[in-house]
C-alpha cells in the first residue's frame, strides 16, 4: 500500500449560500455540487458557480452520461441535468453518503456502516457490497479504480481500494482539518473533492500510473 | 456527509422537528442520537434530551471530538434552561477548550456565553461579567449575539445601571430584529418591562414611594446611606456592607433607618428585632450587645449612639438615610426574586443560588406554595419549582449544530 500526501492544486469557493458541500459529480466541463437545497454548476476554468438548481440535495451526486443522480434522505433521484426536473426515484434504504456511476451501475457509499453498496439504477436494488474499514464519504470510480473519501473527526484521506476484496491499495492523506465529502474524478489526473461545511470544493492530484 | 442525518439536520434547522424526528427516529448511531436529543430538547422534553445526548457523546468515536464537545454544549444549555446549575461547569469548560482547539469559534463562543448565563444565575456576577467579556458579541450570529446582549442586561440590571442596561437592551433589540425569531424578540419586551417595573420601595418617616431601577440608581449615586431590605445590605454609591448573615443586625438597622432623625425606643427595637412580647433585663443586656456588633459593621457608613429612649442612627457627614424594601414586601422574597424568571428550580439548585442550605430553601418553598405564590411538579430529586409565567427572563434554546463535517 502506497501513503502520500494529497497535492492540492485547486481551491474554489467558498460560495455565498452555501454552507455545506455533500456530493461532487463532473459532467466533462462543470463541476456540479450539492449544498442541501441546491445543485451548483461550478465552472473549474473560472471558479465560478454558473448556474444551480433549487431541488434538494443531501449527499451524494453522480453523472452517467446525461442523467444526474441525488441522494436525498432515503433515495435516489434521477435529474435532468438541463431543467433540474426531477425523472425518477429510486429506494436507497437506509440512506448513504457518497454515489457514483460506474459499468452501468450505481455506487453508494454508506458512511457509519463503512460500506460501499453496488445498486441496480432501476430499482435500487442492493447487487453486491464492499467493506471498508473506515467511514465512507464520497465514491468515484476512474480507469476501473475504486476510489473512496473517508472523514472521521479531524482526519481525511482518499483512499484507492480492491473493489473484490477491500484492501486498500493507495491512500492520499489530507492536511489535518480538510475534509473530504462528496469525490468525483475529471477522467484525467484530478480529483474534485467536497469540502463539508467548509463550503469549498478542491481538486487534487490524481497519482500518476506507471504505464 | 449521510444523506439522511444531512435531511434531518436540514428539517431541524428549518423548525421542522417532527420531520427531523422521522428521518432519524429509528437509528442509534452516534448523530442520529445527537440530533434526536437536539429535537426532544427543542420540544421541551429535557429529560429524555439528555439522555439522548449523552448517549450520543458516548457513541461518537474518538476521533470526532468537535461531535462529542457539541453534544457536551448542547447538555449543558440544556442543563442551564432545567436550573440543574450543579452540574455542568467542568464538562463545558473541557467541551470549550475542544470546540477552540479545532477552530470552531462560534461553538466555542457559544459554550463561553452559556457559562458566563450560568454564572450571572448564580450570582457570581464579576466572573460572569469576565466570561461574556470573553466573547465578541460583532461574530456571534444574531440569535446568540440577542442572548449575549440579554445576558449583559441582566448584568447590568443587578448592578443598577440603568444606562448601560438601556444601551444592551437597544442592541439586544436589533439582534432580535435580525434573528427574527418571535420568541427573542418577547425575550427583549420583558426585559424592557423588567426595567419600567418598580424595582423597589422606599419607606421611612416621610411615607412610602415606588422607586424604578433608575430611581434606585439616582438614589444611590445620591449620597444617601441607603438600607438595603432587597438585599440586606447597607450601602451608598460607593460602598456595600452586605448583612445577609446577619439577619438580627439588619432587622435592628432596618427599624433605626425607618425611626431615622429621631431615636427608636428599647423596648421597640427588641419587639422588632428579637420577636419578644414584652423585653426583659436579659433582652435589653442582648441589644446592647448587638448595637455594639453593629456599631463596628456600620463604621463607614454611620455611628450608633445610645439616647435617653434608647438608639438613634447618625450618618456620617449628615448625609441622608433611606430605607429601600422590596416593591411588595412579602416573607421568602428572596426565594421569590429568583423563581420570578419563570423558569423552574430545583430546591438544590435555588440552595446553591442563594448560599442557604438545602432545608432552608425547602421550607421557605414549602411555605410560598402553602400561600400559592410557587408550584411544584415533579418528585424526589426531579422536583422542580416555578412561579406562574407572568414576568422575567424566559431562556430560548439556542443549540448548536451537533454534526462535525459535512
Amino acid at each position: 500500500m502506497k501513503t502520500s500526501t494529497a497535492d492540492i492544486l485547486h481551491e474554489y469557493g467558498p460560495f455565498p449560500d452555501v454552507d455545506q458541500v455533500g456530493g461532487v459529480t463532473f459532467d466533462g466541463r462543470h463541476v456540479w455540487f450539492a449544498s442541501g437545497d441546491r445543485l451548483n454548476v461550478l465552472d473549474p476554468a473560472t471558479g465560478d458557480i454558473v448556474r444551480w438548481h433549487d431541488v434538494a440535495a443531501d449527499a451524494g451526486t453522480a453523472f452517467d452520461g446525461t442523467h444526474l443522480f441525488q441522494l436525498i434522505e432515503d433515495r435516489i433521484q434521477k435529474i435532468d441535468p438541463a431543467t433540474g426536473r426531477v425523472l425518477s426515484t429510486i429506494p436507497a434504504p437506509g440512506g448513504g453518503s457518497g454515489l457514483a456511476w460506474a459499468e452501468g451501475t450505481l455506487w453508494l457509499g454508506q458512511y457509519r456502516d463503512r460500506r460501499i453498496h453496488q445498486i441496480d439504477p432501476e430499482t435500487g436494488a442492493v447487487l453486491r457490497t464492499i467493506d471498508s474499514d473506515r467511514m465512507v464519504t464520497g465514491v468515484t470510480w476512474v480507469d476501473g479504480e475504486l476510489w473512496h473519501g473517508t472523514w472521521e473527526g479531524e482526519e481525511s484521506e482518499v483512499r484507492h481500494i480492491d473493489p473484490a476484496t477491500g484492501e486498500v491499495l493507495e491512500r492520499l492523506q489530507m492536511p489535518d482539518g480538510v475534509g473530504v465529502s462528496g469525490l468525483e474524478t475529471d477522467g484525467a489526473d484530478r480529483f474534485f473533492c467536497g469540502g463539508g461545511n467548509s463550503g469549498r470544493v478542491r481538486a487534487i492530484r490524481r497519482p500518476r500510473r506507471a504505464t | 456527509m449521510d444523506s439522511l442525518i444531512a435531511a434531518a439536520a436540514r428539517a431541524l434547522a428549518a423548525g421542522d422537528l417532527l420531520g427531523a424526528l422521522n428521518r432519524v427516529a429509528l437509528r442509534d448511531d452516534a448523530p442520529a442520537l445527537a440530533l434526536r436529543g437536539i429535537a426532544m430538547a427543542r420540544l421541551g422534553d429535557f429529560a429524555r434530551a439528555k439522555t439522548l445526548l449523552k448517549n450520543a457523546a458516548r457513541a461518537f468515536g474518538p476521533k470526532e471530538a468537535v461531535a462529542r464537545a457539541r453534544c457536551l454544549l448542547a447538555e449543558a444549555e440544556i442543563a442551564l434552561v432545567s436550573r440543574d446549575l450543579a452540574t455542568p461547569a467542568k464538562a463545558l469548560d473541557a467541551a470549550r477548550a475542544t470546540l477552540e482547539r479545532h477552530g470552531d469559534r462560534l461553538n466555542a463562543a457559544h459554550a463561553r456565553h452559556l457559562e458566563g448565563r450560568r454564572l450571572l444565575l448564580i450570582g457570581r456576577l464579576d466572573d460572569a461579567e469576565a466570561a461574556l467579556a470573553a466573547v465578541d458579541p460583532a461574530t456571534l450570529p444574531p440569535a446568540l449575539r440577542t442572548a449575549h446582549e440579554l445576558a449583559a442586561v441582566g448584568i447590568a440590571i443587578r448592578r443598577v445601571r440603568t444606562e448601560e442596561a438601556r444601551a444592551a437592551l437597544a442592541r439586544a433589540g436589533q439582534a432580535a430584529g435580525d434573528a427574527d425569531i418571535p420568541a427573542l424578540t418577547a425575550e427583549v419586551e420583558t426585559a424592557f418591562r423588567v426595567l419600567e417595573a418598580p424595582a423597589a420601595r422606599l419607606v421611612g418617616g416621610s411615607g412610602e414611594r415606588l422607586l424604578k431601577l433608575k430611581d434606585v440608581e439616582a438614589l444611590l449615586a445620591s449620597g444617601a446611606v441607603v438600607i438595603d431590605a432587597c438585599r440586606y445590605a447597607v450601602r451608598d454609591g460607593r460602598r456595600t456592607t452586605s448583612l445577609a448573615t446577619r439577619p438580627v443586625l439588619f432587622a435592628l438597622l432596618r427599624a433605626l433607618g425607618e425611626a431615622w432623625p429621631d431615636d427608636m425606643g428599647r423596648d421597640a427595637l427588641v419587639k422588632s428585632a428579637f420577636r419578644a412580647k414584652e423585653a426583659d433585663e436579659s433582652h435589653r443586656a442582648r441589644l446592647r450587645v448587638e448595637m455594639g456588633r453593629l456599631r463596628a459593621e456600620l463604621r463607614p457608613f454611620a455611628d450608633i449612639v445610645a439616647t435617653k429612649q434608647g438608639f438613634a442612627l447618625v450618618p456620617a457627614d449628615k448625609r441622608p438615610v433611606a430605607v429601600m424594601a422590596p416593591p411588595v414586601e412579602e416573607s421568602h422574597a428572596d426565594v421569590l426574586a429568583f423563581l420570578a424568571d419563570g423558569e423552574s428550580w430545583s430546591s438544590s439548585a435555588l440552595a446553591l443560588a442563594l448560599g442557604a442550605s438545602q432545608r432552608t430553601v425547602q421550607r421557605a418553598l414549602e411555605e410560598l406554595a402553602a400561600a400559592g405564590k410557587v408550584q411544584p411538579y415533579g418528585l424526589g430529586r426531579a422536583r422542580r419549582w416555578t412561579t406562574p409565567p407572568l414576568a422575567g427572563f424566559t431562556t430560548t434554546l439556542l443549540l448548536p449544530g451537533p454534526l462535525p463535517g459535512g
